[in-house]
This record gives C-alpha cells, structure tokens and sequence, in this order.
C-alpha cells in the first residue's frame, strides 16, 4: 500500500513523515523546504503490513507555479497512491482548502489531517471537524505532528479509508467551466463560514509583524542579518565548536590514538608498512579530517535552530531589493543559505525559483556560498599562516558575497537575460525553535559526516598514500618527488604556475578535493607526514609550501572554483542540459581562477616587494581571460 | 486605487489582479483575487507585506501595482 503526503507548502508534511516513518528528512519553518519526493516504509508501531509513505513538496493548487509543485502533481496523478493524507496548517484552513477540494476530485481517499492544531486553539480559533467531514465526504483528523499527538489515529483512518478505494468529488456547480476556480473558492467560503470560528481580525498587527519591522526594516535588516550568521560562525567556529576541535585534532588524533596504536603495532609485531598505512594514511587523513566533527556539529546545530525560526523568508525579503540588481530576486537568497550547509541542498532548492534564467544563474552562484566541508580548509589555512588572526573565516564570505554580486552582474551581461519573474514569499509565524529539533538534525549530519570521513575520505587517503609511498614501478619510493602522485600532481600542476603554486602537492591535494573537499586537509596531512612538526602548527611543513599571500590564494582557489563532484553532479541534474553544465563549471573556474592569482601576484608585490612566482604567464592568462569576457560581452549585447 | 499607493493598516477588497496568467492562477491559489479582502500590514525594504485570509505574504513593488483595489 501506498500513502502519499499532499497540502500547501510549510504545514508539515516532512515533519509528519519523520514521525511516522522514523527518518530526519530535512525540515525548515519556511515555504519550500522540501523540493523532491521521498519514499520510506511506515513504522510498524502504526500497522504490521508493509506500507509505503510518499513525502512530497508543497503547493498550493493541483496547476503548478514551481518545477517543485509539478513533482506533486506528477506523483498523484501518475503513480495514483492508495490513499492520499492532505495536510492542513489549521490555521491556513480557508487557502488549503482550495487544493483540498482538488486532491479530491481525483477519485483516491483522502484523510486530511489538521496539523498545529494546538496553535490554532493558541489563537482561540477553533475548528468543527464533523461538519468538515460531512461536507468534504472524507475524515478529518487533528494532529499536532511534531508532537506526534493524533497520529495513530490518522494512520488508522487512513489505511481504512484506503481499503474503500474511492473518493466522493466535492458537490458544486460550475465544474468544466471557465468560472470554475471562482466556483471552487465559493463553495471552500461556504464550508468555512460553518466550520471555522476566529476570533481573530485580518488587520491586527501580530507579534511577528512587530518583529518584522525591526529584522526586514530597511536600515537595519542587513546588519541584523550580517551580525546573526557572525554569531552562528564565531560561536562554531571560535567559540565551542572551534575549542573542541582543536582538543579532537591536537590531543585526540595527535598524540593519544597514533600512541596507543605504534604500541599496539610495535608489541604485536605488524609489518611496517602496514603499520604506516593504518597510522599515516588512514588515522593522519581521516583523523585530520574527523577532528572537525564538533565545529561541524554545533555549526549545524545553529544553523537548525535559525531555520525552525522562521527567520530565513525575512533574509529574502531583505536581500531581494539588492538581488534585483543582478537579475535576481529574494528567492535565491534561500538556496545560499541553505548552501551553507552543503552546495547540494542548496542548488536542490532552485527549484522553487519560477523563472528559468533566474535559476539558471542561481544554481551557478550558490556553489560560491562556503559549504561546512571547506571549513577545514580555512582553518587549516588559517591556524598555520594567520594565527589569532579572526577576520580569515569572515574574510571568506565576504568574498563569496562579492563574488555572487560580481558573477550575477557578469552573467546578466553575459546571458542578457530580462527577469520576468515577480517576488511572492509567505511569511511564516516566528516560533520558538525547538532544540529537540536541531539536536536531531546535529546528530543527522554527524552521523553522515562520519560515513563519508570513513568510506568517501579513507578510500581515497588509502589512494593517496599508496601513490605517495610507491613509484611507477611499483617500488616504494625513495624520494617522494618519483613517487606517483608526485608525477600525476605534476601534470596539471604547470597549470597553476599562474597563480603562483608552484609544486605538485598542491596540484595533488586540489585534486582529492574535487572528491570531497575535506581531502584537502587529509592529502596535505598524508604528504607531510614525513615531516617532524604536526600539520596544523605554524613552523610546519605547510609553511614550506606557501606564503601566507600564496595560502591565502589557495583557500580561495579551493572554495571559489568548481565544488566537489557530487555538487557538479546535483549541478547537472538541476541544470538538465550538457550545454549548461559545461558553462556552469567554465564560469566557476574562471572565477576561482582569476581571483585567486590576482591575489598572490597583485598581494605578493605589495606585501614582499617582489614579483611572484610565474608573473609573466599570469599576465597572459589576465589578458586572455579579459578577452574572453569582452568577447562574451559583446555577443551578449548583440543578441539584444 | 493599486495596493501600492495603499496605506499600511488598510483594509479593502481586491478589484481586479492584472499581469501574466500564470501568476494571477496562483495568486488566486492563494486567495488573491476578485472580491478577496486584502490588508497592507507594512512595507518593509521595498517590498510589501500582505494579509490575505490571515496569511502574510511578501510581494515586491511590480506585483503590489499588478494588484487594483476598491
């Protein structure tokens, strides 16, 4: 049996799903959240048989607006579920009652199921779910879904309701006419008028609009903004996140394990070399990369809180005025946010952009955004080259702002595209965010942190060590500059000469990052292992590398230039066509590229006095990329 | 009048909602449309914050002039 989840957007179908179904499917207090289907099998606490629940994204009417709502409307009309449980934010009854009245002239059961329903008698509205039953043919059950209150009720009408295999259509004239949708809202108004009791009037000022003119209020909503993710990141990063990793990294995988595991390997006599891939590769890699768990963690956990607020569709409203200058509007403002998560969600979450090119461009700047696996990069970067120094993390997302600002200009020019779409965003209540929640969702991403540091990440340090310990010939090598990844680092690495890289290893370690981005961290660990001083102090081996200019770049080349393979992947399948992947990925390199070698040949000068390794090619590729965008350019005003 | 030139506490009804017909097909899903009562609650960085059926929406300066009132 099948059961899918249908209603407006933001009245909880994915919490509903959680509950019912056990899994921490993403959720969010804002329109949008969910943006593709999910599957998973109902809990046996609810029925013994097997059955399937179906999450889907929200929307307002069976016609979509978004490619997201056309996902809906896809699944209940292709795959026609058993039974369909039509969700209704109770507070929003008289607006969801409009797609209700749809979903069931489809001749599948529906059971609808008024959720915050405690908010509503909050409000002192109340609802009478009888005289809803009997007009709408179909049941109603109230629930209360993040407190898992009615839900056993639910499932059971629904599965009876299933069995019956039919649906009674709504009785009203006017179907199949052209006044069919006013039809429709008559008949909803009728229902409500004898069902719904408010109390309250549509032009009270709430606590959230008091609240509203303070966080969207003109002057004040972007500094309200700037300092709220300041807090977010120096309390994750700096402040216990930050403390917490520096134990995990410094004590934890520097001292203690690798002690504890030589003795072991030492008492019970393994082969060295074995010895030497557990301790070097696996232990010095992973561990260099698992030692950001916490800042992870409490990162995430800040972050889940923020998004139950309510907060998030006010950061649009905010920043749509300036991101109608790029051609943008306040939609986008959501999937780089998101983004700062991780990229994949992020461009997943274009969807919900209705115009083509605004998504387009959306998708290709979101990647910008620094995603929490770069954050070892920085910190990396930053503890080695500019210690006690706090403005390298907040330095970078600035960074990312101005490149959004710059790359959206760019591709208006570029693409010439007119945006056609309007701004329309609903604007939830602000709530108390449940810690409940955001625990979930830290143990969520901790939990699949851990799975990719010990497939995704071990495998490819197992990889790497093994390239940087043999030679082609499969001898160990002697000098690691014979080794294999020294040579395979070495053909792209006359590529980065521009930028003032100059060495195999860091062609090597950007290219375990395309992976996952946190390999960066672990390549560089496994490389200069041999190395007496740790990775992360600041008369490391790192240090031998790079200037702190040089370092600088390379933070910047890793973060700005294309994302790791699963995000071009997400990339594609959002973008849906070979032609604009490639230009997404052509874009981003550009980008990354160019800025990160105008830093170290344009810093290097002004900080040494003297010119940077590879001058003189930086300044052809300068002028050949300067061409190149002049040349797009005018073709882009040619074309209009 | 447009709902643009409307003052914020002002409630009136909706005459008419011009524009493309996708985005009046789902204005109305929201119930924005003829006949609907509509409330400017404030206008917050140029855009406008709007009650319809107890729902607050934000809508930008274009959709605000797409919308005539009473």
């Amino acid at each position: 049996m099948k059961i899918g989840l249908a209603g407006n957007p933001n009245s909880g179908k994915t919490t509903l799903f959680n509950a019912i179904t056990g899994k921490t499917e993403y959720v969010g207090n804002w329109a949008g959240v969910t943006v593709d289907k999910k599957e998973a099998n109902l809990k046996r606490e609810y029925n013994k048989n097997k059955i399937t629940i179906v999450d889907l994204p929200g929307a307002y009417s069976i016609a979509p607006f978004t490619n997201e709502e056309a996902i809906a409307r896809d699944f209940v009309l292709g795959e026609k579920p058993d039974a369909i449980i039509n969700i209704i934010d109770a507070s929003n009854l008289e607006r969801s009652l409009f797609f209700t009245t749809q979903l069931l002239e489809l001749d599948i059961p529906v059971v609808i199921a008024l959720n915050k329903i405690d908010i509503l008698r909050k409000h002192g509205e109340s609802i009478d779910l009888e005289g809803l039953s009997k007009d709408l043919h179909c049941e109603v059950v109230s629930v209360v879904a993040n407190e898992g209150e009615g839900l056993k009720e639910l499932l059971s009408r629904s599965i009876d309701s299933a069995d019956k295999k039919t649906q009674a259509s709504p009785d009203f004239s006017g179907k199949g006419t052209e006044g069919e949708d006013q039809a429709r809202q008559a008949f909803v108004k009728e229902i409500i008028t004898g069902t719904f009791i408010t109390k309250r009037k549509a032009n009270e000022i709430t606590f959230s609009d008091k609240v509203d003119r303070i966080v969207a209020s003109p002057y004040l909503g972007l500094p309200i903004f700037a300092l709220i993710m300041w807090g977010v990141y120096s309390f994750s990063i700096n402040g216990l996140g930050g403390f917490l990793s520096g134990y995990v990294n410094d004590t934890l995988f520097g001292v203690v394990v690798p002690d504890f595991l030589n003795g072991f390997f030492e008492t019970i006599g393994v082969n060295t070399l074995l010895q030497s891939l557990i301790i070097d590769g696996a232990i010095g890699g992973v561990g260099a990369v698992i030692g950001f768990l916490p800042l992870i963690m409490v990162l995430f956990f800040c972050l889940a809180l923020l998004e139950d607020s309510g907060y998030m569709s006010r950061v649009a409203v905010v920043m749509d005025r300036y991101f109608k200058r790029i051609g943008l509007s306040g939609k986008s403002v959501i999937p780089m946010i998101v983004g700062t998560g991780c990229s994949i969600p992020g461009v997943m979450a274009a969807r919900t952009i209705e115009d083509d090119n605004e998504r387009i461009v959306t998708i290709m700047l979101t990647p910008f955004v620094p995603c929490s696996a770069k954050l070892p990069i920085i910190a990396l970067m930053a503890v080695v080259f500019f210690p006690g120094q706090s403005w390298v993390f907040p330095s970078m997302y600035l960074i990312a702002g101005v490149l959004i600002i710059i790359g959206g200009l760019l591709l208006k020019k570029i693409l010439k595209f007119e945006s056609t779409s309007t701004f329309i965003l609903e604007l939830p209540e602000y709530k108390i965010p449940s810690l409940k929640h955001a625990f979930r969702q830290m143990i969520k991403q901790a939990k699949s942190f851990i799975i990719k540091a010990s497939t995704i990440i071990l495998v490819m340090n197992t990889v790497v060590w093994f390239m940087q310990s043999y030679s082609w010939n499969f001898q160990l090598a002697t000098d690691q500059n014979t080794s294999i990844l020294a040579i395979v680092g070495g053909i792209i690495a006359p590529l980065l000469i521009p930028i003032g890289f100059a060495g195999w290893q860091m062609a090597a370690a950007i290219l375990t990052g395309f992976v996952a981005k946190e390999n960066v961290v672990a390549t560089f660990a496994i490389i200069l292992i041999s190395s007496d001083a740790a990775i992360h102090s600041m008369s490391g081996p790192l240090t031998e590398l790079f200037t702190p200019v040089t370092a600088f770049a390379f933070l910047v080349f890793n973060l700005f230039t294309p994302p790791c393979f699963a995000a071009i992947g997400a990339m594609n399948a959002e973008l849906g066509s070979k032609k604009w992947i490639v230009r997404a990925i052509l874009f981003q390199i550009g980008v990354g590229y160019t800025l990160a070698m105008l830093i170290t040949q344009i810093g290097t000068p002004l900080i040494y006095g003297h010119l940077a390794t590879g001058f003189i090619p930086a300044v052809v590729v300068a002028l050949f990329v300067a061409g190149i965008l002049y040349y797009l350019i005018k073709k882009g005003e040619r074309i209009s | 009048m447009p709902l643009y030139k409307s003052k914020p506490g002002d409630t009136r009804q909706i005459k008419n909602v011009s524009g493309n017909e996708k985005i009046k097909k789902f204005l109305f899903s929201l119930g924005c449309s003829q006949g609907e009562d509509i409330t400017l609650i404030s206008i917050l960085a140029g855009n406008y914050i709007i009650s319809v059926k107890n729902i607050r929406y934000a809508i930008d300066k274009n959709m605000a002039k797409a919308i005539e009132l009473v």
